[in-house]
């Protein structure tokens, strides 16, 4: 399958640092593709390139086959995008909000008046037709401006952070929301630095620090590229030097990268090994006399992930 | 929610027919994004009693004062020793004319600027530049949509002002080529002041900031161009003969200065309706813009000499100035000098140097507005070094 958006070595500066180092993307049509990554990682300006709105200091960009910077109107026909921090007009009523934008892209007035009433169906806001558009909730107006981003039926939405500022109820709903339209068969790239918000959503994701690309690919995918196969975690009866020692015996481990004592008395180890490693280690912890308590793999999720290829002293990893 | 509703309308409500030449899609295309701008912003604008409160209490203030000007001159008529009843008409005609059409010219070169100072700004404070500059609409309409949509406020209340200042046709002293000719002045001070505070606007990030520079911009060409001016004269003088005698700064004051001045413009067209001079505003203009060809109300001065035959003054010249009768034959009264004010001098000029610097001021918003075609001076030579 072609994607429908890539981005070959893109690379901004803002006078003299590098805002995004070399981004290369691929994303398929039909996916939700997250990037996440730290704050100040490049995921915005990424996006802004994507959107038309920067231009890249180097690299390419394309959507659905017209470069950003070549052909910005085609991109901008076939692209809905919202961004990490949005206005609203005053004195604006919530269709005349739509209805504006809805003319901005040209739109027919007999196709714009049901357009209205569908878009704002589907994001819920029905209701709230003749509402001023600032006495509505943040989570209402990240809605809003999710259905602005819909106006003219784009096959793209670049969501950035959309999520952000939002009560745990209205990004469920925003979950949902974003479900419904990968069903509209919309391809959905959204950015976030809370991956799990990502993680039940997306299909693939691409990790980003300090303006690159860290890891891209299917979720399992990068579990099974990154070498950090689990974290697992390790309770023990005993005082701190009982569980120093036991850390010392773990790291010496050939299949353990890393091994930490937290605050509550679990020692969590970096485990590089498969299944049968980790019944290795058990046993032989077991036989060596260590007065384990409970051994278990805590689940290698995404944040984890984003931890390991993310944390500041991180070796530098190729990226994929 | 089924999906049903939502996706077959999505798919009906696309987007029309892309024409096929690319000149007339962007033609459309920016022409339909003023008209995107202006239902917006004049929805906002016209919104509930507002703008009728406005225009009402505008009117209202702008009658009363034509009012208290009609009565002052009035009395000066009947307390002073005046002349006749028809002259004392006239004079109040000119009178009124001459409040209306400087009180508009005040409201429209602080309120046009001022309202679109913060046309570009306040989109970007309020961060909803990015939403409309990702719409396939141009930047060309999004800067003409904001100041065609405040200058048609402007207007409105111009137009409001008509049937007040038609009553000065009721007393005279004021033809309808005047009254059009202070209304083209006011509608050229109103586009051009107007393109200037947008500029502000897109130039400056913070709308106070804008406003401010603005707000000094407009108080630049209308106290500043006087004050130079006043300046530039002043240090030139008079010989004992009566004819200018250069200063330090040269005889001839920057004529260009005074069409900035929105109000030397409107004075110099109530010059059209005075018929004495050496005072009033033919006075006020000339002492200001002294024009180098010697005119002429010092009575002194030598004027122009047409290169061929001419008529100065309802009198026929020859090329070389001297008056002619019908059959060629020098008159005897000598060479004919321009008598009488210089009329129509400035305010052409004044609409012209507006409109122009008008164009330049907009093409500038244009670019600074649009995100990426900012530096496109630049870029062509950046990606041919990248390629070679």
């Amino acid at each position: 399958m072609t994607p429908i958006v890539r981005t070959e070595g893109l690379v901004k500066r803002y006078d003299g640092t590098l805002a995004v180092a070399g981004v290369s993307l691929s994303v398929d049509a039909g996916e939700i593709f997250g990037l996440v990554g730290p704050n100040g990682a490049g995921k915005t300006t990424t996006l802004r390139i994507l959107a038309t709105l920067l231009a890249p200091s180097a690299g390419e960009a394309e959507i659905a086959g017209f470069s950003v910077t070549r052909n910005p109107d085609e991109v901008r026909r076939v692209l809905g995008f919202m961004p990490d921090v949005f206005g609203v007009y005053d004195d604006m009523k919530v269709w005349e909000y739509l209805d504006f934008f809805a003319r901005c892209y040209g739109i027919a007035p007999a196709g714009r008046r049901r357009m209205i009433g569908d878009l704002l169906e589907l994001v819920d806001l029905a209701d709230k037709r003749e509402a001023y558009v600032q006495t509505l909730s943040r989570g209402m107006q990240q809605r809003l401006c999710l259905a602005h981003a819909l106006v003219h039926d784009p096959q793209i939405l670049l969501l950035d952070e959309p999520a952000s500022g939002l009560d745990p109820r209205a990004r469920v709903e925003l979950r949902e929301l974003l479900r419904e339209l990968r069903v509209l068969g919309k391809t959905i790239l959204i950015s976030s630095h809370i991956l799990p918000e990502l993680e039940e959503l997306c299909t693939s994701v691409a990790i980003v620090d300090r303006g690159q690309v860290l890891a891209q690919g299917r979720v399992a995918d990068i579990e099974r590229r990154l070498r950090f196969g689990a974290v697992l975690r390790v309770r023990l009866l005993g005082e701190s030097e009982v569980l120093e020692a036991a850390r010392a015996r773990f790291a010496a481990d050939p299949d353990v990268a890393t091994a930490t004592v937290l605050d509550d008395g679990t020692i969590e180890l970096g485990f590089r090994g498969d299944d049968a490693a980790t019944a290795r280690l058990l046993a032989e912890s077991v036989a060596a006399g260590l007065p384990i308590v409970s051994f278990a793999r805590a689940a290698s999720d995404l944040e984890e992930l984003f931890l390991q290829v993310t944390s500041p002293d991180r070796e530098p990893l190729e990226a994929a | 929610m089924t999906e049903a509703p939502v996706e077959a309308p999505l798919v009906t409500a696309g987007l029309p027919a892309r024409p096929r030449s690319r000149r007339l899609s962007t033609l459309v295309r920016t022409a339909s994004g003023i008209a995107a701008i202006g239902v917006k912003e004049l929805r906002g604008r016209m919104r509930g009693r507002r703008a009728f409160v406005i225009v009402t209490l505008y009117l209202g203030l702008l009658g009363g004062f034509a009012w208290m000007v009609a009565t002052l001159i009035a009395q000066s008529y009947t307390t002073g020793f005046g002349g006749s009843s028809a002259f004392a008409s006239a004079a109040v005609g000119q009178g009124i004319f001459a409040a209306l059409l400087m009180l508009e010219t005040l409201q429209v070169a602080f309120l046009a600027p001022s309202s679109t100072a913060g046309a570009i700004s306040l989109e970007r404070e309020k961060q909803t530049l990015d939403l409309l500059v990702t719409t396939p609409i141009t930047t060309v309409a999004i800067v003409f949509g904001k100041l065609l949509s405040t200058l048609v406020y402007v207007f409105l209340l111009i137009a409001a002002s008509i049937p007040l200042m038609a009553m000065v046709f009721v007393y005279g002293g004021v033809g309808p080529e005047d009254v059009l000719k202070g209304y083209i002045v006011l509608i050229a001070t109103a586009i051009g002041l107007g393109s200037f505070g947008l500029l502000c606007s897109s130039l400056v990030k913070r709308t106070t900031a804008a406003t401010a520079i603005t707000i000094f911009g407009v108080l630049a060409v209308t106290i500043g161009t006087i004050f130079v001016l006043v300046f530039w004269t002043a240090m030139g003088g008079f010989d004992s003969n009566g004819n200018r005698k250069p200063g330090p700064l040269g005889i001839r004051s920057p004529e260009v200065l005074a069409y900035l001045n929105p109000f030397v413009a409107q004075a110099d067209v109530l010059c059209g309706t005075e018929t004495n001079f050496g005072s009033g505003w033919c006075g006020g203009v000339a002492a200001l813009v002294p024009t180098d060809d010697g005119v002429v109300f010092t009575g002194n001065a030598v004027p122009a000499v047409p290169a061929g035959p001419a008529v100065i003054e309802g009198v026929v010249v020859d090329g070389k100035g001297v008056a002619v009768d019908q059959f060629g034959r020098p008159l005897d009264a000598g060479p004919v000098q321009a008598f009488g004010p210089a009329r129509d001098r400035i305010w052409p000029r004044a609409v012209a140097t507006w409109l122009i610097l008008s164009a330049v001021f907009l093409t500038l918003s244009v670019q600074l507005v649009s995100p990426t075609r900012r530096w496109r001076l630049r870029r062509p030579r950046r990606a041919s070094a990248t390629d070679g």
